[in-house]
């Protein structure tokens, strides 16, 4: 029987080893705010002309300055800069830099660094996109990012405290680009000094510095005393590849704030969490969407889009399906982007109708054959798109074969039906997320003939000259805006894109953290000093 | 004895060959022996429940296993759902018929692979040692390393759509359970080799090969019942993981496709509304333990069965 | 035993260089594109072929593998595509202490648990403490650790719920974080090696030496714990094989469900982000990590029983 014993004192010993770890005490909370990063194992880099998801810019944005940031209510303000002036013509900006602005390091922020930023977020040696992306408007941009000079002409250092920057046309939604990650301010001394090492240990220009890095794990970020709103609260963002690994540690005391990526809380713990004074919840500037190949049939018959589009029953899809926690949407814009409060007649749900519309089209279920909808495995989308299927089955009797592909490959497959559209996909689930509050990143950006992102290849000539002559015009922000709803009205009669919702971000904050908005762009901190702790 | 090492006398020899001689049982002993093992016996009627259940039983329960009701999603078990529904509102008792058929299909057939290549391979290297040993073993270990994920997402999107094409979601499945299969044969391969070698030095083989067996023959008579056990038993444990397997493949997009269901991928459906609906966790993965342990009892009945020297 | 592992070392480059060229194949055919990965889903034509420029991309498959090959020749493992300009080197070095750590915790936990439990069933075959004791190990074995982990977090969380002692249910640094991972990782393999125990130990015990020591009258116990287990020493030794590949496969799902930086996490998220030099390196280490342990295996079985003879 000595196998019987050992095994016992095996087995209590286990327990033992489990309960002595089990009471270890969980570290005491200090005046340290936990901030869960969703998605991400870690950052890719401390470059803010590296960082390229909403992760990376959530690290920026706390570690860097700009010359301007984005308020609690999403307006532009003064950062680094303290003033700014614009010249008549609206094509040149000439910014003040506060005085005594320095880097974590108390060494002085100056024109120049600004200047080389700029610069340095174009180069392609940098490898990043943001800057040719962000940054194009800035005369003499694309110069530097195809490399043909390394000097970039519309960026001048007047004097130490003076930046100004010329652009190539007027733009209402200028300043809004330069509060992005590929405008901030970076050490140039110290990155010419140190060309590969300093992206990992930076001088920063923002509210925080480095402390510690854990490669996988988390990153501690001290308040910079240089800052001129410093902050008294340290932060740890902390990687958690999976949302919900991520708010089973929020539950069990582990963080202060969950869900503040694209993400949000798993959906079918928000009935749970909304009950809690930690909840908090907000519309994205998002749309969820069916896009369709335009190119190739049936897809390019616009009756064919439409019976589509009024086979759908959102309502049931985001109230029955989805908890009522995505608002559906009948429309491109996403509420809250400006020109989304002037009205848009959206295809809602009619079965009837969409029959019509398949006849008018002169096809039938069985003329058409099943049709392939892909999408990208992840998230709550297979859910979705089975859903879709459903609708499109017992409304139009259209056998649909939904194809999941791993995210990487769904990706890869988009960009050949932009390329090949021939070749390209029938018809797939995606999304888009504003990169900053302004319509042009929603209808111009998307749908417009021929840019990048209109893998469906939707094209009308009366929206690309309304979305023309709006993308250029700056003052008249009503006409603008108008001009925008026209467009919006077109592409959404049309089909261009099939909306569907506008997801919500559901988060947990810590009610004892005091000092954070939230809005549709996520978490804002609009006076890093006021940012507190309590009990 | 073990520590004798001197040959083995010719009269050891002929007692531990006929010791050893193990035929083939015939059939009516095969079948009485059957009889007088009672979990060998409750397996196999437990195995041929789930296999039938799986084959007939989509085919006469009457509800769908891909339509969705929005009206009632994620329902307790009910007289209208005797299992419940799942998170689209569709019954669980027909998804989880549906799921078993599936999901069967596949352990069997990435089984098969397994053990064709595994076993085989693992016994002529284990026997013959030498250069196919050496290349065995490497390829063995080589594949094991392999990033079988990278595998199976390269097959899907080389041979997925022309497969699918021809065969249906259920062909592409069993075609990216197959490159997966491709990279776990060398554990079973592993397992038999060093059962191998352990065997070709006992002494019923070295006499039988003194005695002038030829090798086939030896590998035929000795070796193969003795790896038979571990066989068994490697690849009932193995079905678990196929099954499982065949749910994280379907989280990237690899697996079954949807609507239908696999009883893999009825767990991870499930999964996160845990908390919400337990039921719709419990009901497949009960399904997958069934089977497993099903299917173990009944190797090992059927390993009792087939040799009476083991059942002691 | 030094010609052995004189053998084995002569065939490590090319076990290395077909490793990294069959993944680099492989890599250079899935479908995904690590430039578009790096995008973000954005299409912007110009940024694309500058960084499929700047990362060698867009050079013929040759001259990339040559690239690679000679820069591992140096000891250079590249740079990572993610991790843009970072040194795979450094991204992995941690990963290798992090899973070895943490697969040697639950390795020690399975054998501790499983192999007892296997030889406790083996000696009594077919009793009712066999059945129990079997069956408790194939339900772990066959529940999926998904599904574990979540059970177990909610337990935690009932814990947390009523003021008393909880564990954090993910990350890594702190000795706490251990427990849960090491009981999900190990509570698989255990099935595993348990089983696999008592086969073997069954199988030790119908060989004829015991039954010869039985026919001469020795005592039941004693011949099973003498000559028995001595016997069963080297089947036992082939299990720490497969249950090492078994924590090495489950460290991919264990380590991602909890977010540990360990080389299974690593190499999923390089999968999923098509980063290739850190793909390689993470196979390369993964081929190297088995066939040291091979290695050890086959040592021990020489150590054991003298007879048998490892080819190399």
């Amino acid at each position: 029987m000595k196998t019987k014993r050992t095994l016992r004192l095996i087995l209590l010993s286990v327990v033992l080893l489990v309960l002595s770890a089990a009471l270890t005490p969980v570290s005491a909370q200090d005046a340290t705010l936990r901030w869960s990063l969703e998605g991400v194992n870690d950052l890719v880099s401390l470059d803010p002309a590296k960082a390229s998801d909403s992760q990376g810019f959530t690290a920026i944005g706390l570690l860097y300055g700009g010359l301007v940031r984005l308020d609690g209510d999403l307006h532009v303000i003064p950062d680094v800069a303290e003033s700014w002036t614009t010249s008549e013509d609206g094509l040149t900006y000439i910014f003040t830099l506060r005085e005594g602005a320095a880097f974590s390091d108390g060494s002085p922020i100056t024109a120049a660094d600004v200047v080389w930023s700029l610069t340095h977020a174009l180069d392609p040696n940098t490898g990043g996109w943001t800057g040719p992306f962000y940054l194009s408007n800035i005369a003499g941009a694309s110069a530097v990012a195809d490399g043909s000079a390394s000097e970039l002409s519309g960026a001048v250092a007047v004097d130490e405290r003076t930046v100004q920057l010329t652009i190539n046309q007027p733009s209402a939604y200028f300043l809004s680009q330069l509060t992005f990650g590929s405008a901030k301010i970076i050490s140039k001394t110290q990155a010419e000094a140190d060309s590969t090492g300093w992206e990992l240990a930076p001088l920063t220009s923002g509210a925080y510095q480095v402390q510690e890095w854990n490669r996988g794990q988390n990153i501690v970020l001290a308040p910079n005393t240089y800052y001129w709103q410093a902050p008294s609260v340290s932060i740890t963002l902390s990687f958690n590849p999976d949302s919900e690994t991520a708010y089973q540690l929020y539950r069990t005391g582990e963080l202060d704030i969950v869900g503040s990526q694209q993400n949000g809380i798993p959906p079918v713990h928000v009935a749970e969490a909304s009950a809690l004074p930690d909840f908090q919840s907000t519309s994205l500037f998002a749309v969820r969407y069916v896009g369709f190949n335009n190119t190739i049939p049936p897809f390019n018959d616009v009756n064919v889009r439409r019976a589509f589009a009024l086979a759908v029953d959102k309502a049931t899809l985001a109230n029955d399906v989805l908890q009522g926690t995505v608002v559906a949407s009948d429309r491109i814009l996403p509420l809250g982007i400006p020109a989304s409060e002037l009205p848009v007649e959206g295809l809602s749900y009619d079965p009837e109708a969409a029959r019509a519309a398949l006849a008018e089209a002169g096809v039938t279920p069985e003329s058409i054959g099943p049709v392939t909808l892909t999408y990208g495995v992840e998230g709550d989308n297979e859910r979705i798109v089975t859903v879709l299927q459903s609708f499109w089955q017992e409304n139009l009797g259209i056998t649909v074969t939904l194809e999941p592909l791993e995210l990487t490959t769904f990706s890869a497959r988009l960009n050949e039906t932009f390329e090949n559209p021939e070749a390209g996909l029938q018809a797939y689930y995606s999304i888009w997320g504003a990169d900053y509050p302004d319509p042009q990143n929603f209808i111009s950006q998307q749908l417009r003939t021929g840019v990048g992102n209109n893998n469906g290849h939707y094209s009308n000539a009366d929206f690309d000259a309304l979305v023309d002559q709006a993308d250029v015009l700056v003052g008249d922000v009503e006409t603008r805006l108008g001009l925008y709803n026209q467009a919006e009205q077109i592409a959404v009669s049309e089909v261009g894109w099939l909306p569907l919702y506008n997801p919500r971000l559901n988060i947990l904050v810590n009610p004892n953290v005091q000092g954070i908005v939230f809005n549709g762009q996520g978490l804002i901190i609009p006076d890093f000093s006021a940012l507190a702790i309590g009990s | 004895m073990r520590d004798s090492g001197q040959p083995a006398t010719e009269a050891q020899t002929i007692r531990l060959e006929a010791g050893r001689a193990v035929p083939a049982p015939k059939a009516f002993n095969f079948w009485s022996r059957l009889r007088s093992n009672p979990l060998a016996l409750i397996s196999l009627g437990m195995f041929v429940g789930i296999v039938v259940l799986a084959v007939f039983g989509p085919a006469v329960y009457p509800m769908s296993a891909t339509r969705p009701d929005y009206a009632s999603i994620n329902a307790f078990p009910s007289a209208d759902h005797f299992l419940g529904t799942d998170n689209l509102g569709r019954d669980t008792l027909a998804r989880l018929l549906q799921g078993m058929r599936v999901s069967l299909i596949v352990a069997v057939y990435v089984e098969t692979l397994n053990i064709f290549l595994g076993a085989l391979l693992g016994l002529l290297a284990g026997f013959y040692g030498g250069l196919l040993d050496v290349l065995v073993t490497r390829l063995a270990d080589m594949l094991f390393a392999f990033p079988g994920l990278l595998l199976a997402i390269l097959v899907a999107a080389a041979f997925g759509p022309s497969v699918t094409e021809r065969f249906g979601g259920i062909g592409r499945l069993l075609l990216v359970a197959g490159s997966l299969s491709l990279v776990s044969w060398p554990l079973m391969a592993r397992l038999v080799r060093s059962r191998v070698l352990v065997l070709r030095e006992q002494e019923f083989v070295t006499a039988s090969r003194s005695l002038g067996g030829n090798r086939p023959w030896i590998m035929i008579q000795h070796l193969l019942p003795n790896i038979l056990g571990m066989v068994l038993v490697a690849s009932t444990l193995d079905i678990a993981s196929v099954v499982i397997n065949e749910a994280v493949l379907s989280l990237l997009g690899l697996g079954i496709q949807p609507p239908d269901p696999s009883i893999g991928k009825m767990i991870t459906e499930a999964m996160p509304f845990l908390e919400a609906n337990g039921w719709q966790v419990f009901f497949p993965s009960a399904a997958l333990m069934a089977i497993v342990l099903t299917v173990s009892f009944l190797g090992d009945g059927l390993r009792d069965v087939a040799d009476p020297s083991a059942s002691t | 035993m030094l010609k052995l592992i004189a053998k084995r070392l002569v065939s490590l480059p090319f076990v290395v260089i077909s490793i990294t060229f069959i993944t680099f194949i492989v890599g250079y055919m899935a479908p995904g594109d690590p430039i578009l990965a790096m995008l973000g889903g954005r299409t912007d034509p110009a940024a694309y072929e500058r960084l499929k420029h700047s990362y060698g991309l867009d050079q013929p498959w040759q001259d990339q593998y040559l690239d690679y090959l000679s820069g591992l020749l140096r000891g250079d493992l590249g740079l990572s595509f993610r991790f843009q300009g970072r040194p795979v080197a450094d991204i992995i070095a941690s990963g290798i202490s992090v899973s070895t750590a943490l697969g040697l915790a639950a390795l020690a936990g399975s054998l501790v648990i499983g192999i007892p439990v296997g030889l406790w069933a083996g000696v009594h075959p077919n009793s009712k403490r066999d059945r129990v004791g079997m069956a408790l190990m194939l339900m772990l074995y066959s529940i999926p650790s998904f599904v574990l982990i979540g059970l177990l977090r909610w337990f935690n969380y009932q814990f947390y719920l009523r003021g008393l002692p909880s564990l954090p249910v993910a990350g890594w640094g702190r000795p706490e974080h251990w427990i849960m991972p090491v009981i999900v990782l190990a509570s698989a393999s255990m099935g595993y090696i348990a089983r696999l125990t008592r086969v073997s130990m069954l199988e030790v015990q119908r060989q004829d030496y015991i039954r010869t020591a039985h026919a001469k009258g020795l005592y039941n116990r004693r011949v099973l714990w003498t000559h028995a287990l001595r016997n069963a020493a080297l089947p036992i030794l082939t299990v720490i094989g497969p249950s090492i590949a078994f924590v090495v496969t489950g460290a991919f799902v264990v380590e991602n469900l909890f977010s540990i930086p360990g080389i299974g996490f690593l190499s999923v998220q390089a999968i999923q982000q098509r980063d290739y030099p850190v793909i390689q390196s993470t196979t390369v280490i993964l081929a190297l990590s088995v066939l040291l342990m091979n290695l050890i295996t086959d040592m021990l079985y020489m150590a054991v029983d003298p007879r048998v003879r490892v080819e190399g």
